[in-house]
């Protein structure tokens, strides 16, 4: 009995001593001890792969595939000559081989910036249409509103499940009337790279408009009500209430959705795979995926190519936004 | 007979002219119908693939291929498409042979295991660092955030070499651009730690940023009330200012969830085969029904239902918590 209580004393004894060990710590210190959590994931999880994959982009695998040489920037170089394109999926290319429209759509990196540029611009009208919906009052707002979110959380699986069976050979009804308008291929639609890249566009602005609305939907909701008063007493109509009031006061928030948006855009990869095909739609992920267990140094040159181009778009954000951005 | 008003009325006066009149009397009505013409479009265009999963699920297997989802309809002797799809034949059954062909509902499991254990993880690191960042002031502070943001930036196709490579468990890890061997990881393809550790690293900035917003907001005074009556630092936060923050903690949490129930990327590499025993969430679920019952639509079409009820339900419990998280915390980033 005496030596349970003592030794339950004495370990309540060590937890007061760490307690009081930390009590005692400045506030610097507490802080990063909290912090030591976050350190130790991001650092097994996002540092350490993150120059691991700039360490593989820098070897290259022998002939019979049992050792790797140091190459230096040779697979970056390889890869920007085109002489990497034939481990690359289905005739894919890294950069396009010529100015024609059919060598453009069978370049991973023409793909992910088209991608990236139209989804992100139809997105961002159609999430101001839906914000300004939204910041009106009505009637049932909460219903409409949740409708409008819907699309957002559905998961990337089932959402390019929806649009490969609208899209489908065998039950999609919607090819023969988007076919009759020259949007599509009459046949074949999810193999031919024009059509999946322009459905997969689609599933993506379905899918993300929401996400735009939202952020929009902050900024409206931060412009002060008192402007509007002011310009239906000067008599101003609601177009201009539109243009010289709610535009101008929400284009900050626009340009930081935008740019956020983009940057999460560059790394599509699920819609694709599911839709149709990482050979038929290539995108820089897609890439990757697909030569990763093969070709080691070429998958994290595009890789790390990717993470590149993806830093220098968030860099010209930060010192666009300052301090403002965090 | 009727003495003529002085209003002239106009003799064919037709519904949409009397609106268009008046119309121009109040153009306050014409915004009000573009409005609700803006909202239907919205409706309609957000619905309608929903709609059509509904179709196609409950169409008869024997006669998903046979004739057009758009029937013809005979209207006054004018026959013409229908624009809608309809359902050709009812039946449910498809909704109960989801689960019988595949353990569809051992996917969905999965899914729930894997986002419930990295919620509860990052609820508890981003805890830390909310506090840390909404309520202490220290030297590093904006630079930390920053970092943190960057990395939340990378894509994680930038990650998944490493990454896949350690947690095959093969080779030891080596510091990076050394030979030095730290240790051998063990085998975690096919466990939930190969996804719930990249998972946890992916989606805690963003609840980090929602909680610093919140947490910074507790006034001073209670932590310091909190303090007095002899609460430890950590009792503080875990007693005080979690519960006092319980808006900010519930939006995390809805958040992190709903993005680990909709990733694709990892969930689709590490495991390595779309197995329920080997752990694959609802990615591998409805991706073999595309790869093996290749004829199946209906069976596609009711998996997909299933699987999206869940963040539906989610969604309209939840919004206005989705809404502010989205608001607060990725306008911050």
């Amino acid at each position: 009995m005496s030596t349970e209580t003592g030794r339950e004393s004495r370990r309540s004894g060590a937890l007061v001593s760490v307690m009081r060990w930390m009590e005692n710590l400045s506030d610097t210190q507490y802080a990063y001890l909290l912090l030591i959590p976050v350190f130790v994931l991001l650092g097994i999880v996002a540092l350490y792969p993150l120059l691991r994959t700039f360490e593989l982009s820098l070897f290259k695998l022998s002939a019979d595939f049992s050792s790797t040489t140091f190459v230096g920037a040779g697979n970056y170089i390889e890869l920007f000559t085109g002489e990497k394109n034939r481990f690359l999926p289905g005739g894919t290319t890294f950069l396009p081989d010529g100015f024609s429209m059919s060598a453009m759509l069978n370049s991973a990196l023409v793909v992910t910036v088209i991608f990236a540029v139209v989804s992100v611009l139809f997105e961002t009208l159609i999430g101001l249409g839906q914000a300004l919906i939204l910041d009106q009052d009505f009637y049932g707002r909460r219903w409409i509103r949740a409708a409008i979110i819907i699309p957002w959380a559905v998961p990337i699986v089932i959402q390019g499940m929806i649009f490969f069976l609208m899209f489908n050979a065998n039950v999609g009804f919607l090819t023969p009337p988007l076919a009759d308008l020259g949007l599509l291929a009459p046949t074949n639609t999810l193999n031919d790279t024009a059509s999946a890249t322009f459905i997969i566009i689609v599933a993506d602005i379905w899918k993300t408009s929401a996400f735009m609305a939202l952020l929009i939907l902050a900024g409206l909701q931060s412009i002060d009500r008192g402007l509007y008063d002011v310009a239906k007493v000067a008599g101003a109509t609601k177009w201009q209430q539109f243009k010289l009031i709610t535009f101008p006061l929400i284009l900050p928030t626009i340009g930081v959705a935008v740019l956020f948006r983009s940057v999460q855009a560059m790394r599509v990869y699920g819609i694709i795979d599911t839709v149709s095909s990482c050979t038929v739609v290539p995108s820089l992920s897609c890439m990757v995926v697909a030569t990763f267990t093969t070709r080691e140094g070429t998958s994290a040159a595009i890789a790390f190519v990717t993470a590149a181009i993806i830093g220098a778009v968030v860099m010209g954000l930060i010192v666009w936004q300052g301090e403002d951005a965090i | 007979m009727a003495t003529p008003t002085d209003t002239q009325e106009q003799p064919s006066d037709g519904p949409l002219q009397r609106w268009t009149q008046s119309a121009i009397q109040d153009p306050e009505k014409v915004y009000r119908a573009l409005f609700y013409a803006a909202m239907v479009f919205f409706l309609v265009t957000t619905l309608f693939p929903f709609y059509w999963l509904v179709v196609l699920a409950v169409t008869p297997e024997g006669r998903l291929l046979s004739g057009s989802f758009l029937p013809t309809v005979d209207l006054f002797g004018v026959s013409g498409t229908f624009p809608l799809p309809v359902p050709k034949g009812f039946n449910p059954g498809a909704f109960v042979t989801v689960f019988e062909q595949v353990p569809f509902h051992l996917y969905m499991l999965n899914s729930f295991a894997l986002a419930v254990t990295t919620t509860v993880i990052v609820l508890f690191v981003a805890s830390l660092a909310g506090y840390v960042f909404g309520r202490l002031r220290f030297p590093g502070r904006a630079l930390l955030m920053l970092g943190i943001l960057a990395i939340s930036y990378f894509p994680p196709a930038a990650f998944v070499i490493p990454l896949f490579q350690a947690f095959a468990g093969n080779a030891p890890i080596t510091v990076p651009f050394t030979s030095i061997p730290l240790f051998t990881p063990p085998r975690l393809l096919n466990t939930p730690g190969s996804m719930v550790l990249p998972f946890s690293a992916l989606f805690m900035p963003l609840s980090i940023f929602i909680l610093t917003t919140f947490y910074g907001q507790i006034p001073d005074g209670l932590e310091d009330a909190a303090r007095v009556e002899g609460t430890t630092r950590l009792g503080a936060l875990f007693r005080v200012i979690m519960p006092l923050s319980a808006p900010g903690v519930a939006t995390a949490a809805v958040l992190t969830f709903i993005a680990v129930y909709n990733e694709y990327f990892f969930s689709s590499i590490m495991a390595t085969s779309p197995e329920a025993a080997k752990w694959s969430p609802i990615v591998g679920g409805i991706l073999s029904y595309q790869t093996q019952y290749t004829t199946q639509f209906n069976l596609m079409a009711a998996a997909s239902i299933v699987g999206v009820l869940p963040v539906v339900i989610l969604v309209i419990v939840a919004q206005e918590r989705i809404v502010s998280g989205l608001t607060s915390g990725a306008l911050k980033e």
